[in-house]
């Protein structure tokens, strides 16, 4: 690993970065598609998320959505929901960061297991210990 | 012009988030606002035009660890609904004819309505874009 500087970071194949902001497109629903249909290859993933993405993990939006007033009894899984199930069923090959200061500054700092913060001016560790970069969105 | 009395929805932006969104989209709360309000117009403008097609689309599902998501938003489903609970719904017809929307492309009730005719801006009792 160059430098040495990403001793602490396994290699993937790829590196997804949602850069984007959540309820803005279809950026999220792409990021989680397209890491189920690679850890489902086999391969290994990396995601990052930046700015108000890593509102996607955070600890306090539970496990389901607030109710639908029109479904009551239906429960909707929320994002954090779906990262734990999706981290759960690839604990080797996916690994999940969430940038330090974007969700400090929006008060996401408190995220579920399995989501490790990570300080920006590390970001480019992460781009060199993935094989390839994809990036949804920007900050 | 006529007051209708009744207020004004406009949509352009389509598509604003999938497994985050699921039911809880825009047209989700322009439902309980028209529930609320005893009836509302939504004029669809931009992408938004494309929820007022009459084929219902397939139900969008999401394979996900093992789970089968199958609540992300559908609206055209929410416009059906809309329709049925009595909201009047028009698209813009220069968007429609941007999609290549022939005859039969667009659902049943929905009216299509050009910039000039629609709408009527001092008609409405207020107008909201969402």
């Amino acid at each position: 690993m160059g430098g040495g500087t990403g001793r602490e970071l396994p290699r993937a194949d790829m590196l997804i970065a949602i850069m984007g902001a959540p309820h803005t497109g279809d950026l999220v629903t792409s990021a989680f598609r397209l890491a189920q249909a690679l850890l489902e290859r086999g391969a290994s993933v990396h995601l990052w998320t930046c700015g108000h993405a890593t509102g996607l993990t955070r600890t306090s939006l539970g496990d389901e959505k607030p109710r639908n007033v029109v479904d009551w009894a239906r429960a909707y899984p929320t994002t954090a929901a779906l990262a734990a199930e999706l981290l759960a069923a690839h604990p080797a090959k996916l690994h999940w960061f969430a940038c330090r200061f974007c969700s400090q500054e929006r008060g996401a700092d408190a995220h579920i297991p399995g989501i490790r913060l990570r300080a920006p001016f590390k970001f480019t560790e992460h781009l060199e210990a993935a094989d390839k970069s994809f990036f949804l969105g920007v900050c | 012009m006529a007051d209708t009395g009744r207020r004004l929805l406009i949509i352009e932006r389509a598509y604003r988030g999938g497994v985050e969104t699921q039911f809880a989209d825009v047209l989700y709360f322009a439902r309980e606002l028209n529930r609320q309000q005893g009836g509302l117009d939504i004029l669809l403008r931009g992408l938004a035009v494309t929820f007022a097609a009459a084929d219902p689309a397939p139900t969008p599902v999401l394979h996900l660890a093992g789970r089968e998501l199958d609540t992300l938003p559908d609206p055209r489903a929410a416009v059906r609904t809309l329709l049925a609970e009595g909201a009047g719904i028009w698209a813009q017809d220069g968007e429609l004819e941007r999609f290549g929307a022939g005859p039969g492309w667009l659902l049943e009730g929905v009216r299509p309505t050009s910039d000039a005719a629609f709408p009527d801006w001092p008609g409405y009792r207020s107008v909201h874009f969402l």
